[in-house]
């Protein structure tokens, strides 16, 4: 049991010694015979959200059947339209994972010390102007850090408004008098007010296939900068399947974050399936989106899929969020012209179009993030 | 099979809910381990209807909490009466009693006004089912809060002292996933997902709750709410939207589906403009065997 908990760690599931303790009293209240019964009712204890139980299900086969338990594997429980399950489940192994690409990022770019040339990269010499693939590996760590400043200073624009609060800097007498009447005039509860706190939500999705996947990265340093002055941040990855990042973000060391990051998102292959994506985010995840929030697709468009797949998935999101920015690097070039198929498909949904390439573009968000 | 775990089928089934083993098992393990347990899933899949048919199965209260956002620790758990003190203050004042005598005396259970969190703790019948809602819709500071309370089921008033549970509640919590909830939370709690259920699943639901809707009428509902949840719709209708249309068709003393009766009765599973247009779409192009 032990040993099956810690395959489940690796694995990226929350099983730490405490739940092995429970997994194992559990053992002793079921038919262990029914492997059927086992299997849930270690499913139950040991996992704990459902994107956990295709990777449970394949370490619970592999672990029992090591173990001579059952002759041949039968199909354990009848899946009744686990929609999002069916979704998760990768079939593709062996290709280079989104893990890799994180690891190795700065040491490739080391290597090659050669500037990466894009179509469409801006030329001129001026830093903030500098297309961000122009920079070499050492050079983007700093780019980095300069892009998580700007998010930080622009959390830091709290609003001129107040409203009530349960406890606060100020004594918000208006209030104070009224619930003083209940109690004959005698101020028994004071009532407070503190500035209003943003309420906006943010939902990032960013294409990490191919040469995307370099903006990505500069977007989600700048994203993670900006987690402390928005509501809810969400953050995902796609290239031909969605992925959600938000949980490996959230901590408070980047350094850390990243190497989470790595170990728990599965792999992805070279082409992209943005429609696909984009509708797996919209019936996978419903709730996230609604008119208090900002929505961001970082990507240049390029959709091997069918667009109008795309269209009808940002057609729904748009009219459930607040606003959506489509951000595209291939803008910051002057002569770009949106004609790939997906990219026109989407035209007629975004609000905001804008470019992604370097720190001046990065700053420029910043007004488009208010709503 | 457990010997237990059929008997919370059965004692569900007798509460005309249909569950699954999945379920069975997860309740028997909650109740046998004396751990909360994480309920997630989409919206109107019988969540909530889990927690209210595990208590009248077992005959014990059950304690609602509905969080909403800026749900506070305090209102969760108790508040003082205020007014009602004060009176007593006022109707005191010339009394012979000392003042710590009267402060004792406003400051007692009479005086206490209890939320849900404290009445679950202090039911002396036996143990309650508290049934968390949409913890998802409270913030992560209510949530640490939640946390402590369901470590030692012990809650501190500051003028009584601390007060610990004599039957410990049976803790039920959903969440909709409209927001992550902490490691912290998952890892106390036994995790169970409920999806929309598969066609016979859903059809022994109606018949079960709908007695009166017929083998054929139920049959074919349950078929038609099965294709609509293929399309993609912006409000998915869940298990309760089917029961609410069923039951429209029972009023209305309807014997098959056809277009008119589902023009009528099409409010009870659609609940957005476009998703109906896109509904009529697919049914005038006659893909959903009308």
């Amino acid at each position: 049991m032990i040993q099956f908990c810690r395959d489940l760690r690796e694995r990226g599931l929350l099983a730490t010694p405490s739940e092995a303790i429970d997994a194992v009293a559990t053992l002793g209240l079921i038919d262990l015979d029914d492997r059927e019964e086992t299997f849930l009712s270690l499913r139950s204890v040991l996992t704990s959200r459902v994107e956990d139980f295709p990777v449970f299900e394949e370490v619970f086969e592999s672990f029992w059947s090591r173990l001579g338990r059952s002759p041949q594997p039968r199909k354990i429980v009848e899946r009744e339209g686990l929609s999002t399950g069916a979704r998760l489940s990768s079939p593709n192994h062996g290709h280079k994972g989104l893990a890799f690409f994180l690891e190795h990022w700065g040491a490739a770019r080391a290597r090659d010390s050669e500037p990466i040339k894009l179509p469409g990269a801006s030329n001129t010499d001026s830093d903030a102007e500098k297309d961000f693939s122009l920079f070499r590996a050492d050079e983007l760590e700093e780019v980095a850090r300069v892009a998580r400043r700007i998010a930080r200073r622009l959390a830091r624009v709290p609003s001129r408004r107040w409203e009530a609060a349960r406890r606060g800097l100020r004594v918000d007498l208006r209030r104070t008098l009224r619930q003083s009447l209940k109690s004959g005039g005698e101020f028994i509860r004071l009532s407070f007010k503190r500035r209003k706190q943003k309420k906006t939500r943010l939902v990032v999705m960013c294409d990490v296939s191919g040469s995307m996947d370099l903006y990505s990265q500069v977007l989600l340093q700048f994203v993670y900068g900006l987690q402390n002055s928005f509501a809810r941040v969400e953050t995902f990855v796609f290239s031909t399947k969605l992925e959600r990042t938000t949980r490996h973000l959230r901590d408070n060391s980047y350094r850390h974050a990243l190497k989470r990051l790595g170990t728990n998102v599965r792999g992805w292959s070279g082409g992209t399936l943005i429609g696909l994506s984009l509708a797996a985010f919209n019936s996978d995840w419903p709730k996230l989106v609604d008119k208090r929030a900002v929505v961001i697709i970082l990507s240049d468009g390029w959709d091997t899929g069918d667009p109008d797949e795309l269209g009808a998935a940002l057609a729904d999101l748009k009219r459930r969020s607040g606003r959506l920015i489509w951000l595209n690097p291939l803008l910051g070039s002057r002569d770009y012209q949106p004609l790939v198929r997906g990219m026109q498909a989407a035209l007629p949904y975004i609000d905001v179009f804008a470019p992604l390439h370097n720190l001046a573009s990065l700053r420029a968000l910043e007004k488009h993030l208010i709503l | 099979m457990r010997e237990e775990v059929r008997n919370i089928q059965d004692l569900l089934r007798s509460q005309a809910y249909v569950s699954d083993v999945a379920v069975a098992t997860s309740l028997y393990l909650a109740m046998a381990l004396g751990k909360p347990l994480l309920i997630e899933g989409p919206a109107g899949v019988g969540k909530t209807e889990i927690a209210k048919s595990l208590a009248e199965a077992l005959d014990a209260r059950m304690v609602r909490l509905q969080c909403y956002e800026g749900l506070d620790a305090t209102t969760a758990i108790y508040e003082w009466n205020y007014p009602k003190q004060l009176l007593r203050i006022k109707m005191q004042e010339h009394a012979a009693a000392s003042a710590a005598e009267k402060e004792a005396e406003i400051f007692s259970e009479p005086f206490l006004l209890k939320r849900p969190l404290l009445e679950a703790i202090t039911d002396q019948t036996g143990s309650p089912v508290l049934l968390i809602d949409e913890i998802d819709r409270s913030d992560e500071e209510f949530e640490a809060f939640l946390l402590e309370i369901l470590s030692d089921f012990q809650v501190t008033i500051p003028e009584i002292g601390p007060i610990k549970a004599t039957h410990r509640p049976y803790v039920v919590l959903t969440s909709n996933r409209s927001r992550e909830l902490s490691d912290a939370l998952r890892r106390r709690c036994l995790y169970l997902w409920i999806d929309y259920p598969s066609f016979e699943k859903e059809l022994e639901i109606v018949r079960a709750k709908v007695p009166a809707i017929g083998e054929a009428l139920s049959t074919e509902v349950t078929r038609m709410i099965q294709a609509v949840r293929k399309l993609n719709l912006a409000k998915t209708p869940g298990v309760a939207e089917t029961l609410d249309w069923a039951s429209a068709l029972v009023v209305l003393n309807a014997s098959q589906l056809d277009e008119a009766v589902i023009a009528e009765t099409a409010g009870c599973f659609l609940k957005d403009e476009a998703d109906l247009r896109k509904f009529e779409a697919e049914m005038s192009a006659g893909r959903l065997g009308i």
